[in-house]
């Protein structure tokens, strides 16, 4: 009782800390540059964006292909003299002459072709719909199905394909299991006919209207029925759900900063001194100063769900979103010694949490690694697909859980000894580490800070894959594994910092040896455990085996875990605690060196 | 008038903070990280949509079930190398599909291709799986074939054609040029402009919160001095960032026209941003209470700048594309006109508070 009344004191203080910085010289402001932002938006919304306006230049022979052309700001049209037969010498990208359309050579001019044959697939879209015949226009309807095919990790060694094979036989396969209810496509009838012909216009006004689709987008539109035409058969464009991001992600992350300003004013010139001084627990202090803060994100989020008329179910992801920011926010709000060192590194942060959020969304509805990212979810609740309470732990786990650590950390170290700190980054970050080993029980702390950086190795480890994963082979498995190993070293050396910052115990062989098996231990512990709650998916791919090879035998892993720390010690021992990046180059070495021969077989 | 001394003395005194911090290099860190990012993008993406990229790469040949009676559609597959159709019961093809056994299953309905209804394809390929959508871009252009045949067939029951435009060659390959040029290299070179007018609030709220300005105040620095020096600072680490930028984007092989010209864009419209976050933070003496003004009057400076035509986004886009209106230079000097108000106005700006 005590403490959630002194928790609610604390957000209170907060609150009232917040509206006296908002309310005066600002509120009027505010409101004045809100107004302009509408104005503007209504303002571009009708003159559009004009970023790409001239882009390619175009020369017509005859006015009639102003129709195909039309509005589109990209090109600046010239008429084409009719001798002409260079048209490199006028600067011309394209040429239509007598019904054919010439390019320049190079990159532009096929860029410029490429733009052309869009424009003028929705001009020959735009005339075959309005035929009062649209099954002779449109001849060909498709209906895609999709088959759910199950793979696990022991697939390829039962002689199961991991894809189709890349060869294929003169003769037909021959299945072991026969599907007995296939049902034959079924027919379209002309009643039909108007049903389609709204649908495509539906479809077209989407595509033309760059703005009109993103507002659909999120508006839930039933999008386009199960019957699709051919050239409307494509995978969804990339860069749709970067609107996502923007909409949800980033009023997120800006309300997240409030809480980094609160936290790094309590430094500047020691003013939460009285506030550390108070009989309240650090616990009770950051989350009172948090709440508000969380809950403004909250209602926010919301808010936009509102907006935009979507499933208030769209909210449960974006939770441990709003988690990871703040935790991100209190961490980098403790560590910064000034402005500027907080501005960048929440930069930073915000651009690699970003491409984590926005990177793997973009294969939404196309591939498993999507639902590495909570937009994701964000993305099927607005479409309608929903999701399963499995994919709600697989996407958000690693959110949760780097949040909930980096809360402990933080909150752990929230004191004044490292609070008003004037030290470096690195310097400030092997302090917090030291806070968390414990002097009588040192080796359990060890094995503790193993376990606990095992969700920032698989979030890192995930950015890997998601990065590379679609680079040609075996270039793409080499990187990851590299990549992968130097994570994990750099994590691991995170407990020796630790030992060293904290003094105690003194860094003999002995303890060297100790620790690095009491590493290895906690690394496979945490390991293993977090790959039993959600990692099962992404195991199953050639590039899971890649990242977590260990998951066979249990005592080779661990060999390889504690050696690879005891290269670093060795390193540390010897050669003092700048020799570090040398330390963990050896061990990522090593460690590469092993990946490589367990993945000797499909290498090579 | 400002001493230049003195304000040359402040510039210097704080790139040399921002290197010692070592905060520009994590900026530059962040460009590197960036710049990789997009071009693996590039490589990712145009091997996922264009199958002639990742068709080069593997030489792969697909098996595609084909259930059904047509023959028109069979010979399309069976004509494109990276195809091998199979003629087979649907539920024995639907079976070595889930095996994996098979790329694809097509199955076309027993319409004639002059009925007067469509012709139905049902398509089955493998849910959630990469390769899927690297077949399906190759289906899609055998389909379209299909379409075109057909249409042909019909042709009497149209009512009129469309123009016909018949590129003299093909375009080999989905290349990304347009998204390059026209979208990623404005963003990524406005990218230092933002970090600088967010640098200067944070340079000159920082003297105020730490109360360090009243010592730089007893030198005999006016606070023009000072936040002219300020201003300088971030101005000259501009071209800096931009330069990284070009570097890094022509190792990436996108080669960009008219280099100078682009920088004078980049840093003048810089400018112009810098000064009013300038003034915003003189004026607010607080990094929250500045930074929340000006990331929002940002926003709309930037999004009117967006919807004025012949902007200096657009002119670097042309310029960089090397096709830009001799007009460019004009807008140049609009943006020095802009920054020479702005440069009146913070003036003002510091004086009120100076005195107040």
């Amino acid at each position: 009782m005590g403490a959630l009344s002194q928790l609610l004191t604390i957000a209170t203080w907060e609150i009232r800390r917040f509206k006296g910085n908002m309310t005066r010289d600002l509120l009027p402001v505010a409101v004045v540059l809100l107004i302009l932002l509408v104005s503007v938006s209504g303002f571009i919304a009708q003159k559009g964006i004009h970023i790409q306006d001239g882009m390619y230049r175009i020369g017509v022979d005859n006015p009639v292909y102003m129709d195909i052309i039309g509005g589109d700001p990209r090109y600046v049209v010239y008429s084409l003299p009719s001798d002409i037969s260079d048209i490199r010498s006028l600067g011309l990208d394209l040429a239509i002459r007598a019904g054919s359309l010439l390019r320049t050579n190079g990159d532009k001019g096929a860029a410029a072709q490429k733009s052309f044959e869009r424009d003028y697939q929705a001009y020959q879209d735009h005339i075959y719909r309005q035929q009062t015949d649209l099954f002779a226009a449109y001849p060909v309807w498709i209906k895609s199905e999709y088959i759910v095919s199950e793979l696990d990790f022991l697939a390829t060694q039962s002689g199961q394909h991991l894809a189709a094979p890349r060869q294929a036989y003169l003769t037909p396969p021959e299945p072991e299991n026969i599907v007995t209810d296939a049902i034959p496509p079924s027919r379209i009838s002309q009643a039909e006919m108007e049903d389609l012909r709204i649908q495509l216009e539906e479809e077209a006004a989407r595509g033309s209207d760059q703005l009109g689709r993103y507002t659909d987008l999120l508006s839930q539109q039933e999008a386009l029925g199960e019957l699709k035409i051919p050239s409307m058969l494509s995978p969804p464009l990339p860069f749709d759900t970067i609107i996502f991001i923007f909409v949800f992600i980033f009023p997120l992350y800006f309300t997240s900063q409030f809480f980094m300003m609160s936290i790094m004013d309590e430094r500047t010139l020691r003013q939460g001194e009285a506030l550390i001084a108070s009989p309240v627990s650090p616990l009770i202090l950051v989350l009172g100063k948090m709440l508000p803060y969380a809950c403004g994100m909250i209602l926010i989020a919301a808010a936009i769900l509102f907006t935009v008329n979507a499933d208030i179910m769209a909210i449960l992801p974006l939770v441990p979103v709003i988690l990871f920011f703040l935790s991100f926010a209190l961490f980098i709000g403790m560590v910064s010694r000034s402005y500027k060192e907080l501005s960048f590194i929440s930069i930073f942060f915000s651009t690699i949490a970003t491409s984590y959020l926005f990177f793997p969304s973009i294969f939404a509805n196309v591939h498993i690694v999507s639902l590495l990212s909570p937009v994701t979810l964000v993305v099927h609740v607005l479409d309608g697909t929903g999701y399963t309470p499995a994919d709600y732990v697989y996407s958000t786990a690693l959110f949760y859980l780097t949040s909930l650590v980096l809360f402990g950390i933080c909150i752990r170290n929230f004191h004044e000894e490292q609070l008003f700190t004037e030290k470096g980054l690195f310097e400030t970050l092997a302090l917090y580490l030291g806070a968390l080993v414990s002097t009588r029980y040192w080796y359990l702390s060890l094995i503790l800070i193993s376990v606990m950086t095992i969700p920032f190795v698989f979030m890192a480890q995930m950015m890997y894959l998601v990065l590379f994963f679609n680079l040609p082979m075996p270039f793409s498995l080499i990187l990851i594994m590299v990549l992968a190993a130097m994570t994990e070293e750099l994590v691991k050396a995170a407990g020796f910092i630790g030992l060293i910052s904290h003094r105690y115990p003194p860094l003999t062989w002995k303890v060297v040896i100790f620790s690095s098996i009491l590493i290895g231990l906690g690394f496979l512990l945490g390991e293993k455990l977090l790959l039993f709650i959600t990692l099962s998916q992404i195991a199953d791919s050639i590039f899971g085996a890649a990242l977590f090879l260990s998951i066979g035998l249990l005592w080779i892993p661990f060999l390889l875990h504690a050696g690879t720390a005891f290269c670093t010690g060795a390193i540390l021992k010897i050669r003092g605690k700048n020799a570090l990046p040398v330390g963990i180059a050896i061990a990522t070495i090593v460690h590469t060196l092993y990946n490589l021969y367990m993945l000797r077989g499909w290498v090579w | 008038m400002v001493n230049h001394r003195l304000v040359t003395t402040i510039a210097a005194k704080e790139v040399r903070g921002l290197a010692s911090e070592k905060t520009i290099i994590l900026a530059m860190l962040l460009q590197l990280f960036i710049a990789m990012f997009s071009s693996f993008l590039m490589v990712g993406l145009s091997a996922m949509y264009d199958p002639s990229v990742y068709g080069r790469i593997s030489g792969v040949q697909y098996g595609i079930g084909f259930a059904g009676n047509d023959t028109i559609l069979f010979d399309l597959f069976s004509r494109d190398p990276s195809f091998v159709p199979y003629r087979m019961d649907p539920g024995v093809a639907l079976g070595a599909l889930k095996e994996r056994q098979l790329a694809a299953v097509v199955w076309p309905s027993e319409t004639l291709p002059d009925d007067e209804d469509p012709v139905t394809v049902t398509l089955y390929t493998i849910s959630n799986d990469i390769q899927s959508t690297v077949i399906e871009v190759k289906i899609k252009d055998i389909l379209l074939g299909y379409e075109k045949l057909l249409r042909e067939t019909r042709k009497e029951r149209l009512d009129f054609s469309p123009v016909t435009v018949t590129p003299s060659r093909p375009v080999a390959q989905n290349s990304f040029y347009e998204f390059i040029y026209g979208l990623l290299i404005p963003m990524l070179l406005f990218m230092p402009a933002v970090i600088s007018a967010g640098l200067v609030i944070d340079l000159i709220t920082e003297e105020y919160q730490e109360q360090t300005i009243d010592t730089l105040r007893s030198t005999p620095a006016t606070l023009e001095d000072i936040v002219c020096g300020k201003i300088l600072a971030c101005i000259l680490i501009i071209p800096v960032q931009v330069a990284l930028w070009l570097v890094l984007l022509t190792i990436n092989g996108i080669r960009i026209a008219s280099l100078v010209e682009i920088l004078l864009h980049v840093v003048f419209t810089s400018t112009v941003l810098i000064l009013i976050a300038a003034t915003i933070a003189v004026y607010y003496r607080d990094r929250t209470k500045a930074q929340f003004i000006f990331s929002t009057a940002v926003i709309i400076v930037l999004l009117l700048i967006l919807a004025l035509p012949s902007n200096p986004v657009n002119l670097i886009v042309l310029l960089a594309v090397g096709g830009a209106p001799l007009y460019h230079w004009a807008v140049i000097a609009a943006s020095l006109a802009g920054c020479a108000i702005l440069v009146i106005l913070v003036r003002n700006v510091i004086r009120r508070v100076e005195y107040s």
